[in-house]
């Protein structure tokens, strides 16, 4: 009988091990794709949309895929601007207007001329209907100026124009858009006629898979490749699938480049656009006065946080929040808040505290704060979480700030910050290296990655100054200023800036955009890298 | 023996789960125009963009309106628009679906039937080697995760030894003629249904182990055996059917977590399954797609339920006398 | 019922060695400060350190030593599994042990409340149960116990209906026996089994949870647990650290959960006489 047993239990050996052979026929790879010259991309979520301009999920990745099949009016490469359907363009100081004039050889996919009325219909079109990644509605009127010129009226001095206007809104085909009345419900084929150098040819949305042939006839010349396809990977895997030659490119975690490089594969180390931010309630007692803040900055030793928790892959953050590799960066703010617990002491018994055994109190109440941190680590990669919190909790109180940790779900966190209810809080944000306008957004804005200070006069006017400078120079000057004077208010204390790592194995030329792809999307994948402009 | 009070039973249990899947992911922090929109600093938030997204998503509506709107269009068959992919729930949840069903129904299949097996097999040897060798080698791997049991999988397997493909269900783009196609999916399938089966079967084999343990100290037991039953007919046709009445309970059980159990594992793999989906629906709080994705939950556990009261009968004509 | 756990466990082989290695788990986690130098949340300076004989088990991504965040963390990991397991299988008993003996319109409320909180992902209820109330060991585990019982309390209403059935049960009954008396002598003895197996399961799964909980960041940031090790660890499962951060940490929850059974089999044999041979 225990035979019997045996031999049954053999069976289900048998049976189990079935997943083995059928993990073993790994023999026939994709042979046509690989003769036919594809460059597969790996992403971690896989997913960003249906890739037409309305209906992709607005993140930077959901951009890039978009940007593949849809042209804007110029383009940037890793210095500077270039001419995309706009071969030229100027600005008329004296009327406040820009004059565009376009390639004359440009073609929709689906065989349509490419003229000046589409551009008009691209401002008008997306005055009505909202344009998640810029908004027209700074353009007094568009005209055009026969089939290949097209003038821009601006309603007023507008410094962001052509950063956003020019090189991220995407043109429409007016006669394919004009009929549409819900623009993100328009996902059809015919959503996809661009006149960009890629055409899609098939998207799931389950397995997060992209795929893109090339636009032989794209007018700045051939892709390099054949076909281009998304496909999705999880982090843990990227480099795996490098090495088994499963993709071309991909993000890979900080601690492979090292081994990754001595493997012969090319690693770009990425601009630092995304920032770590201690949010302050600067409504709250006692983060509402400067010194405060400032105490906060001198207590947090933010090379100490680079070091530890980003196995130094970052750069400690500037008190004038532009990353120092920005060319917008004031240099004079650097030095302003070294890790000093003497100094925030110092700060913090200025303001009437006093330190009773290792805690400051005031009128026999102790002084205490929550920091809130999400936990998931769910976000970008280096984004703050419980291991940044307990490190800033044992910093403050060494100076003699108790603090109490909380961990919440990201999102929820999020809405406690918006809603004003937290005293410190951890969270972060990209778009850095983008046009400085940012700056106005994470400082005055009401999103809760700002932070929504408008206490100090001099800095708001600042901000709404720099936007007007069209010349660049000047601009930069205010830009510096608007930095030294975020750095003494200290509105929110800029912690660290995360390095991002991508690896790719040569076969195309990738680089990091001049103030990223777009709007500032920080991601090597321009698509004039797949393009052969000499041809 | 289906009668009016079950209908009654099961509709009243329905229309509390409609109000739960309505009333939950409203209740949770954020909103969804800051979670969908919020973390991305790119993205121009004008008030028109803005004003043009809250009425596109009803959020202008009161939670009563939109509450009356939800039941209606339920009523109609519509599930509604997701907000974050911009296509309807229905759509999302049939893409997914498929998938889920596939890998954790597999996983169940196998792993109910294999632990049925060992349990009984296990139980009527008890305290002999192989039971102990059975017992003390599931007891080390119910010890672990699946997503560690997965992880562990998938570095072995897919990152060391390079056999199984790495992410996903399927290759993109190969597509040539359906047996590599199916033999592809297989592969995919291999590493994820090995560590759900690996993670459930210890449960399985527990119970029935244990029930067969219980069971084969009644006296019927010994009339069979004196009666000179074979070994496998006393151990299936009499006592094995006892243990089959937890094992098909806790078998329905997990089937109630059909829809969102195999998260992790998903995860890990990325797989296209329910869990993820769920899993991003909640980042984004993307209130039409969690309310469909609770609705396919909420209905699987009540047909199961349905099944599982239906089947005890079969099984162990006693129970209905209970009701 | 005069039962000798004790001496039940030590005639038993496994029980044996299951209360052997509870023990010396309790005794490691109780006198972690004497087996490790260094404190769970003590940043070492040294990152990703192989072990060694100064960091045994080698260090994490921030520099903590593992084998003293192994230690501290068996006191979490069976703090809040055991309170979690005895919480949800009393839970358990109680709902699916009333609706067995009620019966009738009591069971269809309660086995339909059970269908309700199953059809609920665990994830939204501990969003929500996160963002209203601070996370701490005892929250945790009222919080865990809420997930657990209903699958419990079905199984224990599926068993007891069968043993309620049973011959000496309902010549119980005619003799008249009280229900109470009947659950406490007859039915909670008979469902001994089951409810061992609950436990354990439960406890498996208030672990797991637990790790998932951590997962979606809404865990106590400040207290280290093996399933909070596990989810750090598995980030850099791309490195080789996987081997002496995530193996160890899995190790011993597999060894507590083999322990805690072997006990429990050993104990069912006490509770249940019929078992002996």
């Amino acid at each position: 009988m225990t035979g019997r047993l045996y031999g049954i239990l053999l069976i289900i050996a048998l049976a189990v091990s079935l997943v083995v052979p059928l993990a073993g026929c790994g023999g026939q790879k994709e042979k046509g794709t690989q003769a036919e010259n594809t460059y597969t991309v790996a992403d971690a979520t896989g997913d960003w949309g249906f890739p037409s301009p309305y209906a992709h999920y607005f993140r930077g990745p959901g951009y890039i895929r978009m940007s593949l099949i849809f042209d804007t009016l110029l383009w940037k490469n890793e210095k500077e601007y270039i001419p995309a359907l706009a071969k030229s363009w100027e600005y008329n100081a004296g009327e406040n207007s820009y004059t565009f004039s376009l390639v004359e050889n440009a073609t929709w996919h689906d065989g349509s001329k490419f003229t000046a009325r589409d551009v008009v219909f691209t401002i008008d079109y997306t005055k009505m209907h909202p344009y998640q990644g810029v908004s027209a509605g700074v353009v007094k009127k568009a005209e055009a100026l026969g089939d290949y010129r097209v003038k821009m009226y601006l309603d007023r001095p507008y410094a962001p124009f052509l950063e956003y206007i020019g090189g991220t809104l995407p043109i429409l085909p007016e006669h394919i858009w004009k009929d549409v009345g819900s623009p993100e419900k328009f996902q059809q084929e015919k959503a996809l006629v661009g006149t960009g150098p890629f055409i899609l040819e098939d998207y799931s949305k389950e397995q997060g898979s992209y795929l893109y042939r090339a636009n032989r006839e794209y007018y700045q010349g051939k892709p390099a490749v054949d076909r281009i396809r998304f496909v999705k990977m999880g982090s843990q895997v990227m480099a795996a699938a490098l090495r088994q030659k499963q993709a071309s490119a991909a993000q890979v975690p900080p601690e492979l480049g090292g081994a990754l490089d001595e493997e012969g594969f090319f690693i770009l180390a990425g601009k630092h656009d995304w920032v770590a931010k201690l949010m302050i309630n600067h409504q709250r007692e006692p983060l509402n006065k400067k010194e405060f803040r400032q105490a906060l900055a001198f207590a947090i030793d933010r090379q100490a946080l680079v070091g530890t928790c980003l196995r130094g892959h970052g750069l400690p953050g500037s008190p004038g929040l532009i990353p120092p590799d920005s060319p917008w960066y004031n240099a004079a703010v650097e030095n302003q808040y070294p890790h000093s617990p003497e100094r925030a002491a110092l700060l913090i018994k200025g303001l009437g505290y006093e330190k009773k055994g290792n805690f400051f109190e005031k009128n026999g109440r102790a002084l205490e704060l929550e920091l809130l941190v999400s936990g998931g680590g769910q976000g970008s990669p280096g984004a703050p979480g419980d291991r940044e919190g307990e490190m800033i909790k044992g910093q403050l109180e060494k100076v003699g700030l108790k603090v109490s940790l909380r961990s919440l779900e990201s999102k929820t966190l999020d809405s406690r910050v918006a809603e004003g209810q937290y005293d410190i809080a951890l969270g972060g944000h990209g778009g850095l290296g983008g046009d400085p306008e940012m700056l106005n957004r994470m400082i005055l804005d009401k999103g809760f990655n700002s932070a929504r200070y408008q206490d100090s006069q001099e800095l708001n006017l600042a901000l709404k100054q720099q936007l007007t400078l069209m010349d660049r120079e000047s601009r930069r000057e205010l830009v510096g200023k608007v930095q030294e004077i975020y750095a003494r208010e200290m509105p929110a204390l800029p912690l660290y800036y995360p390095t991002w790592y991508w690896a790719h194995d040569g076969r195309a030329p990738l680089y990091y955009t001049l103030q990223g792809v777009g709007s500032g999307v920080p991601i090597p994948l321009n698509k004039m890298a797949f393009v052969n402009q000499n041809d | 023996m289906i009668n009016r009070g079950y209908c009654i039973n099961y509709l009243l249990a329905l229309m509390v789960i409609l109000t739960l899947n309505f009333m939950l992911p409203r209740l949770m922090p954020g909103d969804p125009l800051q979670a969908i929109y919020g973390d991305e600093a790119m993205i121009a938030m004008t008030p028109e963009l803005k004003e043009e997204l809250i009425s596109r998503y009803s959020l202008d509506l009161t939670q009563a309106g939109q509450f009356r709107a939800y039941i209606g269009s339920l009523l109609r068959g519509d599930l509604g628009y997701s907000y974050y992919y911009n296509v309807p729930v229905a759509a999302v949840l049939l893409g997914s679906f498929p998938w889920t069903a596939l890998l954790v129904g597999l996983a169940l299949c196998i792993s109910t039937g294999l632990g049925l097996f060992l349990g009984i097999e296990s139980g009527y040897r008890r305290g002999r080697t192989v039971d102990r060798l059975l017992l003390g080698g599931f007891m080390w791997i119910s010890g672990l995760p699946d997503f560690f049991v997965g992880m562990l999988l998938l570095l072995i397997f897919g990152v060391t030894l390079g056999l199984v493909p790495l992410a996903g269900a399927v290759t993109p783009y190969t597509g040539q003629g359906w047996a590599p196609a199916l033999i592809d999916g297989l592969r995919h399938l291999a590493l994820p249904l090995a560590s759900l089966v690996l993670a459930r079967l210890t449960a399985t084999y527990l119970l029935a182990r244990n029930t067969m343990i219980t069971t084969m100290g009644e006296p019927f037991i010994m009339t069979a055996r004196s009666k000179g039953c074979s070994g496998p007919a006393v151990r299936y046709r009499h006592a094995g059917r006892n243990s089959l009445l937890p094992v098909v309970t806790a078998a329905g059980l997990q089937l109630s977590h059909l829809i969102t159990g195999a998260l992790f594992v998903e995860i890990v793999f990325s797989y296209p399954g329910m869990g993820a989906l769920m899993y991003n629906a909640l980042l984004t709080r993307d209130y039409p797609l969690l309310q469909g994705i609770l609705l396919l939950s909420a209905v699987t556990v009540l047909t199961v339920n349905l099944l599982v009261d239906l089947l005890y009968k079969r099984i162990d004509p006693r129970v209905a006398y209970a009701h | 019922m005069h039962i000798n756990y004790w001496g039940e466990i030590k005639r038993d082989s496994l029980g044996r060695a299951g209360m052997g290695t509870l023990v010396v788990l309790a005794l490691l986690a109780i006198g972690a400060p004497i087996v490790s130098q260094y404190q769970p949340a003590e940043y070492t300076g040294a990152i990703f350190q192989p072990p060694s004989s100064q960091y045994w088990l080698g260090t994490n991504d921030v520099g903590q030593d593992i084998w003293a965040q192994l230690l501290y963390g068996a006191r979490t990991s069976l703090l809040i599994g055991s309170g979690a397991a005895l919480l949800s299988t009393f839970f358990s008993v109680l709902a699916g042990g009333m609706a067995a003996v009620l019966g009738g319109f009591g069971d269809r409320v309660l086995m339909r409340a059970v269908d309700a909180l199953i059809a609920v992902p665990p994830v939204i209820v501990a969003i929500l149960a996160a963002a209203y109330f601070r996370p701490g060991a005892s929250m945790l585990i009222i919080l865990l116990s809420a997930f657990l019982w209903p699958g419990g309390a079905r199984l224990i209403r599926s068993q007891a209906l069968s043993v309620k059935e049973r011959m000496h049960i309902a010549a119980a009954r005619t003799f008249g026996s009280s229900w109470p008396y009947l659950i406490r002598r007859h039915i909670i003895p008979d469902l001994g089994p089951v409810l061992t197996a609950i436990l354990v399961l439960n406890f498996r799964r208030a672990v797991f949870m637990e790790a998932g909980l951590s997962f979606l960041g809404v865990a106590d940031p400040t207290v280290i647990s093996w399933g909070k090790m596990m989810q750090q660890a598995l980030k850099f499962s791309y490195l080789e650290v996987w081997k002496w951060w995530l193996l160890p940490a899995g190790a011993a929850l597999s060894m507590t959960i083999a322990a805690l059974t072997f006990t429990g089999f050993a104990l069912e044999k006490a509770i249940n006489p019929r078992l002996k041979k």
